[in-house]
């Protein structure tokens, strides 16, 4: 090659390559640049009051998902009492035992799906809170949103903080790395976080709503857990206020107790907060509730998988002629009031009737009784609760005359059965109002941490395993403690 | 084998007969080199009989030869040939240059090389060797033929495998390789007709595939088609027909001991047996026999080659049927491709190839595998009055509620894919040596899915009343342009070649989906949604969209061709990465190669005809990554929509659920690999070996976050682990041609490859998945540091506790007799979650092969059989239970069933909690080998085949996978999972099986 032709080969792959680049860097940057198709950057979100809607409808939601209303929750909230056990198949799902006889230990699963599904509760109520506020839009629908994530929050952490005692205290969205890992907060921190939450979003919310609002949390509700939350902590003057200031809201029993729990008793005037559940046609992931089929009568089309059945023991435990028990319990053979009859033959002699839905309105590809919603908080149970701090103030009449109205209703068209308790007594009146407690909210996910609330842990459930010192919470997810990097300790003897 | 061996003597018996009757006729013919050019001179003689003569000025030639004899051309500095006259008159023939051997080219990314100038481990494998299989997927036939490549097949009709080259070289996203066909780049080449392959280059070490930069991390497949010939028309038929039959069948306890293995079940859970009398259920049904079938495949290629000075074509039409082994699942294909090239100037070259493919599959649910292998036996397929047998019958609970033979029924699933595919390219040389090619390729498809849920009442919990229509589609638009400039040079002792280039991608599908309730069927003409009852049509769409720009260049030097150097650079910038990402990742490489065969010290010596020895280096990126994986996005799942209102309405619910780190880097690979190549002895034997290393950087993949940050993704997408492979492969191929004719090869190879995690950012926390039904709920894979990538992980079984006061003095208190005893690793007295640990490997360690051919006058024989070894397989279907499922045979031979009947086998109560748990029970060999391919043909002799105005006729009889040897107590052995991090979890595999078809090759 000589020296020209050199020259010249080296001008044309300049030409070249130098047309090459300018054709393609001319385009480079815009060609690269490509956001995501089909989604939402965060960034573009909590702009307007249409974001702020949406966002606080995806806190409600997410109190229906599995680990809210499911096996987690029964596992850690229903199955250890002495009112339900597995049910199901012997061989199916047999770790509910190990809550049942108190040997699951922190690597159980149930644990983790439990602590992990409250957190999503937390964390959507977290960007509400963190993010609205500086959003252009009507103030005081602002402030009443503000109101209701605090209640699924202070809900979330109450359910948290009485399986696992204290907790991580997350009251903001964390903002970066730094603040993802943090210690676990005192019990009575956290107790402190959520009466906050619930003070204020009583001062806060309407009394109730109309129309397509119907199902957001009331002032009755934010009160009702509140008064709840101070009986777990002893608190009976708080107990006794927050109880009569719903007492003057104008709730009342529905006449039928077990028409209370069937579709057309949802948001009754017994209601003070349920969680919002439907079979949406045409919308499986919203219809996507399981809390009723996990439970629903196991071999029968539309029924359920048969889990957290009533023991025996629950069965004996009503007095004679309680409407409430023929309510609570499906029994193998029966007919139920809504005409279903159940198989003489199964796996099990008895299921939940309070979740069930008659298997008619069962629909292909949806869950069944995806339409059930989840009674969180019944206007008896106020009346109760109203009753058990009035006697541990010492005013027995205004127990006495709470725990009737209870009772009344229960009695049904039998004025023989259910006497009226009449002692005043405290320490018999406490154990009336706790034994109503048991028959009125069976299988509602209260008797287990009721028990140990009354510190009759090892008395009821000692039989079963039950250790005091140790069982009144359950251990900490072990993979928690795993990514915290030791950060998260241990409950004690675990 | 002896079956064959037989065959073969016979074979020969037919031959020796026919040689008998010989008679002398005049040969004439030209001889010319490989481009044509006549060679004067040559001298031809008849092999083993008297009678010589050469080649005169213009390479003609004329001699007296045997009908059946053979003619031998020999001429300096050309290989000696050999060509069989069978009764022709004319014989035209071209010699091939002697040192061709070493002039043998391999396609490489943008170009092609001489073999002997590669300085990375590239291998290639011939169109005819992939063909010759009966694989419907030309990626399935390089199953055992190449050292490092690990094939997975997929039994599923028209199924992807999935192919691993030197170990897993990615986790997360798109662990494909990447196929570049023609110069348009794919995910898989299921759409393309075997038969139209020339030969594919398997890139294996970084060194080779760093000029793919960007999507090189799992490896590089070049794929070239065949090209048309000048002057000569060829038309070329191939067909075969054949059955497929389910191999190695897992037996299931029959109906009698079902029932039996079942009332233990009960009994040991405290409740009345359940069946009174097994004996009287007998056999029972089999399932397996019910359902599946003796299944038959078909598979036509029609092609016509041809030419003439100025232009080229090939066109080829090819059709496959394919019936699954499940009752009325099957799977076709319509091919035809067409390639046309150009020679427009001496300068100026152009051409295109184009594929247009259609095919459709009648489907059957994913999880009739899991039916078959649970469903009582005690339930008939049918009851006397032809309805379904239903397993309601029989009390069997809600976990066994299906017939199988009903899901088929009722399931009505059909897919389509319409798809053209193909690239454009022309080429100038600007000046001598200096080439300009600009290639523009595209990929077009149209898939249609459609899921009709008929009204139907087959058994108890086996019916439905509202009618659904789903229909789907996916559009996908892709395509890539690319620019380069090649500039090849020799002065002297300097061979040098450079390339630069430039190319821009884009990729994009958009996927509808739409439903609605109530749509009748009379016929498929029902099938539109404006039919479905109002308010009940839902629909819904995604997409997807990314691009690419890059940028490359190559030089390619040697000395004396004896002294080898290749250096390239890639710089790739990837959508993917923006909003926060790196955008851009570089992708060096460098070679480095000594052929000491051409050094003046070895010119004396006569054992090596070609001795190499080469060393490389380089980085390739892996960017299948979650796109934008730095952008925190919305959630708007349906999940998340409210209810509300007395009528209990649904409301758009939104919010943030993730978090992202705000940079991500390209995930890289650095790989070093030594190896040598040798041909010895005449060129008879050739080895070739290899070592390397790499090691991934920066692994992009999601690892688990705090539950207590509330998302509800099950981790956080980031720069997150490293590993290595590291291992050597071995090829050893030995071809000659005996004195009486016999031609033969025989190649070996085996590849070793050992995984390793070497960091991951979570420390020592395990990243645990396999979180799926299949395995209970319970995680059955782990990664971390130290160990290999998704090791089994799980307790350890000491044994079987035989009786309760062996369970009270344990660690497992609420154990009962029967259960499995597991070792307390951390001996705290107590059995939990802690205490698990390593269980096996689902990463192979050998992979190997043996490959085989023969070639006796007009017999063909070719046998090859392939393995893998020191490998785990985790048998999920054993303990995948949630009530009355069935057992295998084997768990009912071997179950415990009271104090002292084994120390091994738990007893029916395997589905529990506590034995379900991921052990090392279910963990088994995964090794295997196997006779892979065994084909017999016949060439008739070209005076039968002219007589029938063909020039060549041969028919062929094979067999694929013939003969499976292994020890694994599932169907096969060959298990991919649904990801890297589930592979070798096996549950719901679709089984092995054994295809024997009888072919025609025919060209006129």
């Amino acid at each position: 090659m000589t020296l020209h032709q050199s020259k010249y080969l080296m001008k044309t792959v300049k030409v070249a390559v130098v047309t090459l680049v300018v054709t393609f860097s001319s385009c480079k940057n815009d060609f690269l640049d490509i956001d995501p198709q089909g989604e939402q950057a965060a960034a573009a979100f909590w702009t307007s009051e249409a974001d702020a809607t949406k966002a606080v409808n995806a806190a409600y939601a997410s109190l229906r998902s599995w680990g809210n209303t499911a096996f987690p929750a029964l596992a850690v909230e229903s199955i250890p009492g002495d009112d339900a056990e597995k049910g199901s198949s012997p061989t199916d799902a047999t770790y509910f035992n190990d809550y049942d006889n108190f040997t699951a230990t922190s690597t159980q699963g149930q644990l983790g799906g439990f602590w992990e599904a409250q957190y999503q509760n937390i964390n959507y109520a977290n960007q509400v809170l963190d993010n609205i506020p500086s959003i252009t839009m009507s103030e005081s629908l602002k402030s009443r949103y503000l109101a209701e994530v605090k209640f699924i929050r202070a809900y979330s952490y109450f359910r948290l903080v009485r399986a696992f005692g204290g907790v991580p205290l997350r009251l903001k969205v964390p903002k970066d790395a730094t603040e993802y890992n943090i210690p676990r907060a005192s019990a009575a921190e956290v107790y402190a976080a959520i009466e906050k939450d619930l003070t204020e979003a009583a001062a806060a919310l309407p009394p109730s709503y109309s129309g397509e609002d119907v199902g957001r949390v009331t002032k009755g509700a934010a009160l009702a857990l509140h008064a709840k939350v101070a009986m777990y902590q002893q608190k009976w003057s708080d107990v006794l206020s927050y109880t009569n200031q719903v007492m003057g809201m104008g709730y009342s029993l529905v006449s039928d107790f077990e028409k209370e729990f069937r579709l057309e008793n949802e948001n009754s005037t017994e209601s003070i907060f349920e969680i919002q559940s439907a079979l949406v046609v045409g919308n499986a992931p919203a219809s996507n509730s399981q809390y009723s089929q996990v439970q629903g009568v196991r071999g029968v089309t539309g029924g359920g998988w048969g889990f957290n059945v009533p023991t025996q023991e629950l069965a004996n435990a009503f007095e004679p002629g309680d409407t409430r028990k023929d309510a609570t319990i499906i029994f193998r053979g029966e007919t139920t009031p809504s005409g279903d009859a159940i198989p003489a033959t199964g796996d099990n002699p008895m299921y939940n009737q309070k979740s069930y839905v008659p298997f008619r309105l069962y629909v292909t590809g949806y869950n069944e009784g995806a339409q059930q919603n989840i009674r969180v908080l019944r206007y008896s149970e106020v009346l109760l609760m109203n009753a058990e701090a009035a006697n541990e103030l010492n005013n027995p009449v205004q127990a006495i005359a709470s725990l009737e109205i209870v009772r009344a209703r229960a009695r049904g068209s039998n004025p023989l059965a259910l006497p009226k308790v009449t002692t005043t007594d405290k320490a018999a009146l406490r154990t009336a109002i706790w034994n109503e407690r048991r028959y009125e909210l069976a299988m509602e996910g209260d008797r287990y941490f009721d028990v140990i609330r009354q510190g009759r842990g090892a008395q009821v459930f000692g039989a079963k395993g039950w250790k005091a010192g140790k069982n009144e919470v359950w251990p900490i997810p072990q993979t928690e403690i795993d990514l915290s990097g030791g950060l998260l300790t241990q409950n004690p003897n675990y | 084998m002896k079956k064959f061996t037989i065959i073969l003597l016979l074979a020969f018996v037919v031959v020796f007969t026919t040689n008998s009757i010989a008679q002398q006729i005049a040969v004439k013919g030209r001889v010319s080199d490989n481009k044509g050019i006549s060679l004067p001179g040559v001298s031809i003689r008849i092999k083993n009989g008297q009678g010589a003569t050469q080649a005169d000025q213009n390479g003609n030639y004329s001699i007296n030869a045997p009908s059946n004899g053979t003619l031998v051309f020999s001429f300096i500095g050309f290989q000696v040939l050999e060509v069989p006259v069978n009764g022709r008159t004319q014989i035209n023939v071209q010699l091939q240059d002697a040192t061709q051997e070493l002039q043998q080219v391999v396609v490489v990314g943008y170009g092609t090389q001489r073999k002997v100038d590669v300085t990375g481990s590239v291998a290639q494998v011939k169109g005819g060797d992939i063909s010759k299989q009966v694989s419907t997927d030309a990626a399935s036939s390089l199953q055992g033929k190449v050292a490092g490549v690990q094939i997975t097949n997929s039994g599923s009709p028209g199924g992807t495998p999935k192919v691993v080259i030197r170990g897993v070289g990615t986790i997360y996203g798109n662990t494909n390789l990447l196929y570049v066909v023609d110069g348009m780049w794919y995910d898989n080449i299921s759409f393309l007709n075997p038969s139209d392959i020339e030969s594919m280059s398997i890139l294996k070490d970084a060194s080779a595939q760093s000029i793919y930069g960007i999507r090189a991390a799992n490896g590089v497949i070049l794929v070239t088609t065949k090209k048309g010939s000048k002057n000569r028309t060829v038309i070329d038929y191939t067909g075969t027909a054949g059955l497929q039959s389910l191999s190695n069948e897992v037996e299931m306890a029959n109906g009698n001991e079902y029932a039996t293995i079942i009332n233990e079940l009960y009994t040991s859970n405290g409740k009345a047996a359940l069946f009174n009398n097994p004996q009287s259920f007998g056999a029972g049904t089999n399932w397996y026999d019910a359902a599946l079938r003796t299944a038959f495949i078909t598979n036509h290629q029609l092609s016509i080659n041809g030419g003439g000075e100025k232009s080229t074509y090939n066109f080829s039409l090819g059709y496959l049927n394919q019936e699954g082994l499940v009752k009325g699942n099957n799977y076709r294909r319509y091919t035809a491709r067409f390639n046309n090239d150009y020679t427009l100037s001496d300068k100026f070259k152009a051409g295109f190839n184009i594929t247009g493919v259609y095919n459709d599959s009648t489907d059957v649910p994913g999880g009739i595998w899991h039916e078959l292998y649970s469903s009582a036996p005690v339930v008939p397929v049918y009851n006397p009055d032809g309805s379904y047998g239903d397993p309601y019958a029989f009390s069997l609970g809600s976990a066994v509620q299906f017939n199988p033979m009903a899901t088929l029924a009722a399931y009505n699933v059909k897919g389509k894919r319409y798809r053209a595919t193909g690239n454009a390219y022309a080429s100038y040389e600007i000046l001598k040596g200096l080439t300009f090619k600009t290639s523009f390729g595209g990929d077009f498809g149209e898939m249609e899915y459609r899921n009709y849920v008929g009204a139907y009442n087959y058994t108890q919990a086996q019916k439905n009343t509202t009618t659904k229509l789903t229909m789907g589609r996916v559009n996908t638009r892709n395509w890539i342009i690319e620019n380069t400039l090649t500039y090849d040079k020799k002065l002297n002792d300097h061979n040098v070649t450079l390339l630069v280039g430039q190319s821009a991608q884009r990729y994009k599908s958009y996927t509808s989906r739409a439903s609605g309730e109530g749509v009748p069927y009379d016929s498929e003409d029902d099938l539109y949604l404006k039919l479905a009852t109002t308010g009940t049509v839902l629909y819904t769409d995604g997409g997807s969209l990314s691009t690419t720009a890059s940028y490359f260049g190559r030089a390619n030097y040697n000395y004396k061709n004896t002294y080898l150097l290749n250096a390239s650079l890639r710089a790739d910038g990837f959508s993917q990465f923006y909003g926060g990402g790196n955008l851009w990742g570089y992708f060096p490489s460098v070679g480095l190669g000594w052929v000491v065969t051409n050094e003046p010290f070895m010119k004396n010596q006569h054992l090596f005809n070609n001795l190499k020895l080469r060393g490389s280096w380089g980085k390739v990126g892996n960017a299948g990554v979650p796109i934008n994986p730095t952008i925190v996005t919305v959630n708007n799942a349906a999940s998340l929509n409210a209810i509300f209102g007395a009528n209990q309405n649904a409301y758009t619910g939104a919010s943030i659920s993730s978090i992202a780190y705000p940079t991500i880097n390209w995930e890289r690979i650095a790989g070093t690999n030594v190896g040598f190549e040798a041909a010895l002895l005449n060129n008879k034997l050739s080895i070739e070996g290899d070592y390397y290393n790499k090691i991934t950087e920066d692994a992009i993949f999601a690892i688990p976050v705090l539950r207590s940050l509330g998302l509800t993704s099950s981790g956080v997408v980031s720069n997150q682990a490293s590993f290595r492979n590291r291992g050597a492969e071995l090829s050893v191929n030995w071809r000659n041609t005996t004195e009486n004719g016999l031609t033969y090869s025989v190649g070996a190879n085996v590849g070793m490859n050992v995984n390793k995690v070497t960091k991951v950012t979570s420390g020592s926390n395990p990243i645990l998945t396999g979180a799926t039904g299949i395995t209970n709920g319970a995680v059955v894979t782990r990664t971390v540091q130290g160990r290999p990538i998704a090791e089994f992980y799980g307790y350890e079984v000491a044994g079987i506790f035989q009786n309760t006061s062996e369970v009270a003095s344990s660690a497992q208190p609420t154990a009962a007799p029967g259960d499995f005893r597991y070792v307390d690793q951390n001996s705290d007295g107590l059995i939990d979650g802690r205490d698990r640990t390593s269980i096996g490997n689902p990463n192979p360690k050998y992979n190997y092969g043996i490959n085989t051919n023969f070639g006796y006058k007009n017999f063909d024989l070719s046998l090859d059989f392939q393995g893998v070894a020191d490998v785990d397989v985790y048998n999920a279907n054993i303990a995948y239970r949630f009530g009355n499922e069935n057992f295998t045979k084997d768990f009912y031979n071997n179950r415990w069933h009271g104090e002292g009947t084994s120390t091994t086998y738990p007893s029916a109560n395997v589905g529990s909690t506590t034995n379900s748990a991921p052990s090392s029970f279910y963990v088994e060999s995964g090794a295997y080998f196997r006779v892979r391919n065994v084909q017999l043909g016949y060439t008739f002799p070209k005076s039968i085949a002219s007589r029938l105005k063909m020039s060549r006729l041969r028919v062929y009889a094979n067999a694929q996978n013939p003969i499976n040897i292994f020890g694994y107590k599932g169907f096969s052995p060959e298990v991919s999972g649904a990801s890297v991090l589930t592979s070798g979890v096996d549950a719901n595999v679709y089984p092995l099986y054994s295809t024997y078809n009888f072919g025609l090759n025919v060209t006129f």
